[in-house]
């Protein structure tokens, strides 16, 4: 029998990084557009939905109308009714210290009365900006057999890349499921493990509680990787790793959002959308009102994806094409990320670029070299911007959000940011 | 604009559509899918939302569930809030008037509680039939100008089409002053498209009079032009009346044209995408590498591996390796197989189309269907809903499978042009 919830799940949505700069000017990390036609965060939410986990809070800061805006009222994730919902979580005013959040930990500790009225007999909290597929039923189930204090969920990674991650010493307990945590470092110089932690947390409340109390009243920093785990595990509590196997895409930086856009291609894609469920909210940007894509009579799309209301009349190839791009005749689109209402002119090349949305390129446009494409050599382009007829651009590029036409009139050479 | 509330819209969705054959098997007309994403009476209630009126009631006869489902509640069209609503006004039993709808008059006579409970100052009266975009609010602004007891949008159609159609003949004022129910010899070339202002009480006085005549254009319109003031509202522009396969199928072609007459998107034409058996999870259609798509829609979820020329494909729509679809319409979720070739055809939903086989063979697209010579006379094949063509079947032209045939079903891998399973 069902009645109220037990786990409540916090969804870490706040943040932007400096290295996707360009793509978060505007919207958090969790909004950025992906797929084609979702957000970042739709993987946490669709993973939430199918999980049968439909109490969330959503930890938001910074530009979190974009969020707010495509969360609706949650029903796109069916996380509306009596035992149902989304509640987005903006820093308050109250009558004691009220203050921006400092912190991923510290926009869970102002939220407690939130947190406490709720009364859940786990905390699952994730992080808004990655993109997998995770059955949390599982890693609840492994922190419940284990009467855990908190359970963590770790993938392998080469020890070489360990160091850019929290990473867990996980011992052989359970095998294949997990095993106890012996120790845990955020992002080590040198690396003696390398299990690392994906942002997905279940805590025992009554811990949480305490350490993000001794965290507020005690640490500089409030963070969960860097401050909440240590110090839990500094206090000798059960802390357990589950053992994920399967995709995990970062979004961090630009070259990891292309990389990311582009496992999404091929044959056998990494992320197979359809396969995952994933679900987004149809409501905004008209999303909905698109009629299918048009290809025209020279139109070429291969190894894409492409939402309704596109145009297609050139050639599109290794791409992803939000809804309201158009490919005009004679314009090639090689290994891009269009979003949405991007306009490529007749006889223009874009080749490894991320372009925001509302981005026109002239006719004649170049962008990015020819040849293989490397995530190194993506060249973004920030919203607003229209690229005037024949301008050259190379490869690496970094171009920022409504340019003024002066500060386009001229070549832009690779790697250069304007 | 004039205030919404002050107008009641009464859309008669009862059509069968009969020759729309199999399509209309397991659904009204109105609910027949068009443009890949949308149905057809997606056009109606648009155009009844974008000219700002919202008080709606859905007259519905002949199998309306595909028809209620897609409805919902009419959040899709903005029809719910405080003034805004869409009912579903089915016939009924045990008030006065109970029996089926007998003609569009009796329809709407039915219905007077209906108009009574919802004071208005005009009742718009339009069918979901049609495939058109049509301020429906300059009509009404023409129709308290002229003064009007009811006015009827008109178009000029080519003389060879007039006898389908309701026929009227004006002065200089606009004034019909002669009507003629499809004509044998045509005397104008000024046909009704179905679609009615009537000042709401003199709608009722009308119904009223006399309860056996039960069709607008046959009984109540005449007799209005004889007594009162009916205008014609001239329409400029595309309007389709999709009820026959050959009009269904040239007006999906019709999208596909590189300066389209026909856009819903433009046309601000919304479908309700959460009616649909799997809402809100369409990701975007994905095209395999070597794949080729030219002249044609393609909607969200579908497959593409083989090629698509000339065709309008609904959402989920799988095109195997080295399948090939030319000149089709493919609704919803059909799997083409690998070498599978589907050549002028429309495939309902969930159709699936064996390994090899080709729908739509031969050179022969003159020799009519057998069993439904006035429905396939054009080498249009049709192929219906859930049905499963083996394996190296051979389908000719003008052929008919009919809704959830399997493997089984299939007397030889040859089916001839013609033929109807």
């Amino acid at each position: 029998m069902k009645l109220k919830p037990k786990v409540l799940a916090m969804i870490l949505a706040g943040g932007r990084v400096d290295e996707l700069n360009v793509l978060t000017a505007y919207r958090p990390k969790s909004a950025v557009p992906f797929g084609g036609f979702a957000r970042v965060i739709d993987f946490a939410l669709s993973n939430l939905m199918h999980s049968g986990l439909e109490r969330v809070a959503i930890l938001s800061q910074y530009r979190s109308f974009s969020l707010i805006n495509h969360i609706g009222i949650g029903a796109a994730w069916d996380m509306t009714g009596r035992h149902r919902g989304v509640s987005i979580l903006p820093p308050s005013q109250g009558s004691g210290q009220s203050s921006w959040y400092r912190g991923s930990a510290d926009a869970v500790y102002q939220n407690l009365d939130f947190v406490q009225y709720h009364d859940p007999e786990t905390i699952l909290v994730l992080s808004g900006d990655h993109v997998y597929q995770m059955d949390y039923r599982e890693i609840l189930q492994y922190h419940r057999d284990k009467d855990a204090d908190l359970t963590i969920a770790c993938l392998e990674v080469p020890m070489a890349e360990a160091s850019r991650f929290g990473v867990a010493d996980i011992d052989d307990e359970d095998g294949e499921r997990g095993g106890r945590i012996l120790q845990y470092q955020e992002k080590p110089a040198n690396p003696s493990f390398n299990w690392a932690s994906l942002t997905v947390y279940c805590f025992r409340p009554s811990v949480l509680y305490e350490v993000l109390a001794a965290n507020a009243r005690e640490d500089e920093s409030f963070e969960f990787g860097r401050d909440i785990l240590p110090r839990i595990m500094a206090s000798q509590k059960k802390v357990y790793g589950f053992k994920f196997r399967g995709y995990w895409g970062y979004t961090r930086t630009v070259a990891e959002y292309w990389q990311t856009n582009m496992d999404l291609l091929g044959e056998a894609p990494k992320i197979p959308l359809e396969e995952w469920g994933i679900r987004t909210n149809l409501e905004h940007r008209a999303v909905r009102d698109c009629q299918p894509l048009k290809a025209g009579p020279a139109a070429s799309i291969e190894n894409s994806l492409v939402y309704n209301g596109c145009v297609v009349e050139g050639r599109v190839e290794n791409s992803i094409l939000f809804p309201g791009v158009h490919v005009k005749s004679g314009a090639e689109v090689k290994n891009s990320v269009l979003f949405f209402d991007n306009v490529v002119g007749h006889g223009a090349s874009l080749n490894t670029v991320v372009s925001d949305v509302n981005v026109t390129f002239g006719a004649r446009v170049r962008v990015g070299e020819p040849g293989a494409p490397q995530a190194e050599k993506v060249t973004v382009i920030g919203w607003n911007n229209q690229v005037p007829d024949g301008m050259v651009i190379g490869s690496g590029c970094t171009l920022h959000p409504n340019l003024r036409p002066e500060q386009m009139d001229r070549e832009v050479k690779n790697g250069e940011v304007v | 604009m004039i205030q919404g509330d002050n107008t009641l819209v009464l859309l008669l969705a009862g059509g069968v559509g009969s020759r729309l054959n199999i399509l209309v098997q397991t659904r009204a007309k109105p609910a027949v899918p068009f443009a890949g994403l949308y149905r057809v009476i997606d056009f109606s209630l648009s155009n009844v939302m974008n000219s700002g009126l919202s008080q709606v009631g859905v007259l519905t006869q002949y199998k309306p569930l595909s028809l209620m489902s897609h409805l919902g509640t009419g959040e899709a069209w903005d029809f719910t809030g405080r003034t805004r609503e869409v009912k579903i006004l089915p016939p009924r039993t045990g008030s006065q008037d109970s029996d089926w709808y007998k003609g569009t008059a009796d329809a709407v006579r039915q219905n007077i509680d209906f108009i009574r409970a919802r004071p208005s100052r005009e009742t718009v009266i339009l069918s979901g039939d049609h495939i058109y975009r049509m301020d429906l609010d300059d009509m009404l602004r023409f129709h308290r100008r002229k003064k009007a007891h009811v006015t009827i949008a008109m178009m000029v159609v080519p003389r060879s089409e007039i006898h389908q159609f309701g026929t009227g003949i004006t002065n200089s004022e606009g004034r019909i002053v002669e009507w003629e129910e499809k004509p044998k010899v045509p005397r104008t070339d000024l046909a009704s498209m179905g679609i009615y202002v009537f000042d709401t009480e003199y709608l009722l006085r009308l119904l009223e009079e006399d309860r056996e005549e039960v069709d607008f254009g046959m009984h109540l319109i005449p007799k209005a032009i004889e007594r009162d003031n009916v205008f014609a509202y001239l329409f400029h522009g595309y309007w389709r009346d999709v009820g026959t396969v050959q009009a269904y199928w040239q007006a999906n072609m019709d999208l596909l044209k590189p300066e389209p007459e026909i856009s819903p998107q433009a046309w601000g034409i919304r479908p309700n995408p959460y009616a649909d058996r799997r809402p809100v999870d369409r990701c975007p259609a994905r095209f395999a590498e070597g794949c080729v798509v030219k002249e044609s829609m393609v909607s969200a979820g579908c497959f593409i591996e083989g090629e698509v020329i000339n065709s309008v494909l609904s959402p989920g729509v799988r095109v195997g390796k080295n399948a090939r679809v030319r000149d089709s319409i493919i609704l919803h979720d059909c799997v083409l197989e690998e070498g599978a070739v589907v050549d002028l055809a429309i495939l309902d939903k969930g159709v699936r189309v064996g390994q090899g086989a080709v729908v739509g063979k031969g050179e022969d697209k003159a020799t009519p269907n057998k069993a439904f010579p006035t429905h396939l006379y054009t080498g249009i094949t049709m192929i219906g809903k859930g049905a499963e063509v083996p394996a190296r079947a051979m389908i000719g032209r003008n052929c008919v499978v009919t809704p959830l045939r399997r493997g089984e079903d299939f007397p030889s891998l040859v089916v001839a042009t013609g033929d109807t399973i």
